[in-house]
């Protein structure tokens, strides 16, 4: 794999990962996910209440191949209970990657950076790849670079708000400093907006809501995958300088009286 | 025995171990994970745990989420 996003020890070909989480049904997830052709996705974690049948996520999602589960540490409020809720993905999903998430206000979900700091230390001790969900703050994410952490996760904005690359130009000075992967996470609302974080060298994109949301989820999980292909190639093929003036791509030598080609 | 599985009381008749009470509540073991009195317990170890009276259960199961 020439282009492949590395992750620790694993390797990817998809830059684009999925979040299953807001979909009408579990069958237009799995449609979605197959569309997306991601190969990490995220699931979360619930109670199992005795009596009530339990809406089952594993099978489909392990009949596909190739696929490796993100457990999230959702709903967890400081580290002690992320570090409880990674250990329990780990049992279930058998993947060494957590997606640590730590965000107590309900109504912004924004994370808390101190304790997403002291359960990355605890997690990548406790030998996880830790994928933390950060706040867009360039120091936080050379401190969580410098912990050992498989990734950073700045958002773009807060989850599930749909406002875009709000934090666009802290994430470009996360991406410039960064030596592990800057997977922009959260916020995201268009394929466009996943394109742009790729060509301004963003490493990959997490989405959720912008496909679950989505009238027809499968296909714009396809839109998102052809828009980080598209950044990607972007990227790697290098931008055109920009000029403040017109520069022409045509001969401006005269050979019509006294005109000019534009 | 006098449990408090995921914060509700919960009577258990059946066997005095996690193997025994996933059983009783229906629940996969090979898809739960448990937590006894905030510890994470491992799949090898559901057979040989004990319960014990007062015991608090957490029985955790992946689902949906971002």
């Amino acid at each position: 794999m020439t282009d492949g996003l590395k992750l620790g020890d694993r390797v990817f070909s998809s830059r684009l990962l999925l979040g299953t989480g807001k979909f009408s049904s579990t069958d237009a997830m799995i449609r979605a996910v197959r569309a997306s052709g991601a190969e990490l996705v995220t699931v979360a974690l619930r109670r199992f209440h005795p009596g009530r049948p339990v809406d089952d996520v594993l099978a489909p999602l392990a009949a596909i191949e190739g696929l490796t589960l993100v457990p999230n540490t959702s709903g967890a409020r400081d580290a002690g209970e992320a570090f409880r809720a990674a250990q329990l993905g780990r049992e279930l999903c058998g993947s060494p990657f957590v997606k640590l998430e730590i965000h107590p206000n309900p109504h912004h979900l924004l994370p808390d950076p101190i304790e997403t700091y002291e359960a990355a230390r605890i997690l990548v001790g406790e030998g996880f790849l830790v994928l933390p969900y950060m706040p867009a703050d360039p120091v936080l994410a050379r401190r969580l670079e410098d912990l050992g952490c498989a990734a950073v996760m700045p958002l773009g904005a807060a989850i599930g708000s749909g406002q875009g690359l709000t934090t666009m130009s802290m994430l470009k000075l996360i991406i410039r400093d960064a030596s592990v992967p800057v997977i922009v996470d959260a916020g995201l609302r268009s394929p466009s907006e996943a394109a742009l974080t790729m060509e301004i060298g963003g490493d990959a994109v997490l989405v959720n809501s912008a496909i679950a949301a989505a009238e027809n989820p499968e296909l714009m999980a396809s839109a998102f995958a052809a828009a980080v292909r598209a950044g990607r190639d972007a990227w790697k093929a290098g931008l055109m300088p920009q000029s403040d003036l017109a520069v022409a791509t045509s001969p401006l030598t005269g050979f019509l009286a006294g005109g000019e080609a534009g | 025995m006098d449990l408090v599985v995921n914060g509700e009381a919960y009577r258990h008749n059946g066997e005095a171990t996690i193997a025994g009470l996933l059983r009783e509540c229906r629940a996969e073991a090979g898809r739960t994970a448990v937590m006894v009195n905030g510890d994470v317990v491992r799949k090898d170890s559901f057979d040989s745990v004990s319960l014990s009276d007062g015991d608090h259960v957490e029985l955790i199961v992946i689902a949906a989420g971002g």
